[in-house]
């Protein structure tokens, strides 16, 4: 954790700390991930976050014998490898700033892990989307799709913050008892974590090396995937707060770092799209507007649970809290079972009117949908900052 | 310095342990403290931010350990 400042340091050793002494601001962290969503989409595609773990949950699936859908092995499909690197990055990021630590939790809140985990594979298989590719890269894409997704998102934050209130009021126990964390850096003891963390970001470049000489797509997936996880680690990023505070603190700064990294996207990816450099259609998914609806409740309902989206989870998975262990495990399991046997029956069941791909600007042309989508974000940062001050709508 | 009520929040995870501090604060009169334990990194700016936000004194901060230790006078 913190080094004394009193102690001079050596110029490195201050450039060290600027980056691994403080947790940097959220904003910090949306912006640079915004740039990176950029970087990914020229790369091949934008970030999304779900796809990777259910890749991870069929493969572990079909490995025990399962039949499930395979798009490529765990090293081989993008967004495994993003998914995975992220986990590698979050992991350098904690053991850089001395905040690593196997965190094991009281046995409800693990639980609560699994359950939420479990929610989350549910709606983002339902909902074709999680808070990244529904949300965070579903709106630069100027899907409407994405709109009605993160309103799912809203909602079912809102029930599970209602839950969480009256479970610490009724059942403070599960929330309680005996806990342990291991290999921390408690007093005089994490001194290693620096070099351990080093020698992360030394596996994770070799990696991306390795991928080199067959693609490079892959390589530069598992270069960003790296970058993206100690971001999220050194700036804290998490949708789940961003939602979820309006409704418990009040605080708007988790809402308006998600703000920041969206309209940063929404540049590059206005960009890419409208000069043809990649299709209009990608990350606009066949979700307007009941699949966005019911899998954004339920997984809004999973991700506050758990305290973590897929990201989220990913991260901090990373930094050592084995109840996101547990979230992690909850999607993978949920995932494949989901698309093998719930996900067909139910878009069999919608008309193709229901099940859209809504691609705003088909329909009112760029500046229009730009205008829509700003307008939507001012709107969302105005209520934020006004129920911060009203506390209209936080519970403390 | 000992506080009036013990919060312990070791192993918890964002938003448990501000969940539970505000649960806690609303039950506490006015000047008494709580002394909190917790482990979870994001603990370290949540606090002090919850604080000012709530209008309620940090009165320490401690790195304890295995983590740390909040002092938090209730301000009604």
């Amino acid at each position: 954790m913190g080094e004394s400042s009193s102690k001079r340091k050596g110029i490195l050793g201050e450039l060290y700390d600027t980056f691994f002494s403080k947790s940097w601001p959220m904003w910090v962290g949306g912006i640079l991930l915004g740039v990176g969503n950029i970087v990914l989409f020229i790369v091949l595609k934008p970030w999304g976050a779900s796809g990777g773990v259910k890749n991870w949950g069929d493969n572990l699936f079909n490995l025990m014998g399962g039949d499930f859908a395979n798009m490529g092995a765990v090293g081989q499909f993008p967004y495994s490898v993003l998914c995975i690197m992220l986990v590698l990055g979050a992991l350098a990021g904690a053991l850089f700033s001395k905040q690593f630590a196997l965190r094991f939790p009281p046995l409800g809140e693990l639980f609560k892990g699994l359950i939420g985990g479990l929610l989350m594979g549910l709606g983002a298989v339902v909902g074709v989307s999680c808070t990244i590719g529904g949300f965070f890269s579903g709106w630069p894409a100027l899907s409407l799709g994405a709109v009605v997704f993160t309103a799912g998102l809203v909602v079912g934050t809102w029930l599970a913050v209602k839950y969480l209130l009256f479970e610490v009021q009724k059942f403070p126990k599960l929330s309680s008892g005996k806990t342990s964390s291991i290999l921390d850096a408690g007093k005089g003891r994490g001194s290693w974590q620096p070099f351990a963390g080093a020698a992360v970001v030394l596996i994770g470049l070799i990696v991306a090396f390795r991928y080199t000489g067959t693609s490079s797509v892959l390589a530069w997936y598992a270069s960003i995937g790296l970058y993206f996880g100690l971001v999220c680690q050194r700036s804290r990023f998490c949708v789940v707060r961003a939602l979820r505070e309006p409704f418990m603190s009040g605080s708007s700064k988790p809402a308006v770092a998600v703000m920041a990294g969206i309209l940063v996207s929404m540049f590059g990816f206005v960009v890419i799209k409208f000069m043809g450099v990649r299709g209009d259609m990608i990350w606009v998914w066949p979700h307007f507007w009941v699949p966005a609806i019911v899998g954004g409740t339920i997984f809004g309902f999973g991700m506050t649970i758990a305290g973590g989206c897929t990201v989220g989870s990913l991260w901090r998975a990373g930094e050592g809290h084995i109840k996101l262990w547990a979230s992690v495990f909850g999607m993978m399991v949920a995932m494949p079972f989901t698309a093998k046997y719930i996900k067909t029956p139910f878009f069999d069941a919608l008309p193709a009117s229901l099940k859209q791909q809504f691609f705003l600007p088909a329909k009112i042309g760029y500046g229009a949908a730009v205008g829509v989508f700003v307008l939507l974000i001012l709107l969302w940062y105005v209520w934020v900052k006004w129920n911060e001050r009203t506390g209209k709508f936080s519970a403390y | 310095m000992q506080g009036d009520l013990v919060l312990d929040c070791k192993g918890l995870s964002c938003p448990m342990p501000i969940l539970k501090l505000a649960m806690a604060m609303k039950k506490l009169e006015n000047g008494k403290v709580i002394e909190m334990y917790g482990t979870d990194p994001g603990s370290r700016d949540d606090v002090p931010a919850w604080c000012e936000r709530t209008g309620h004194t940090l009165v320490e901060m401690l790195e304890v350990e295995d983590g740390f230790t909040f002092f938090i006078r209730c301000e009604k």
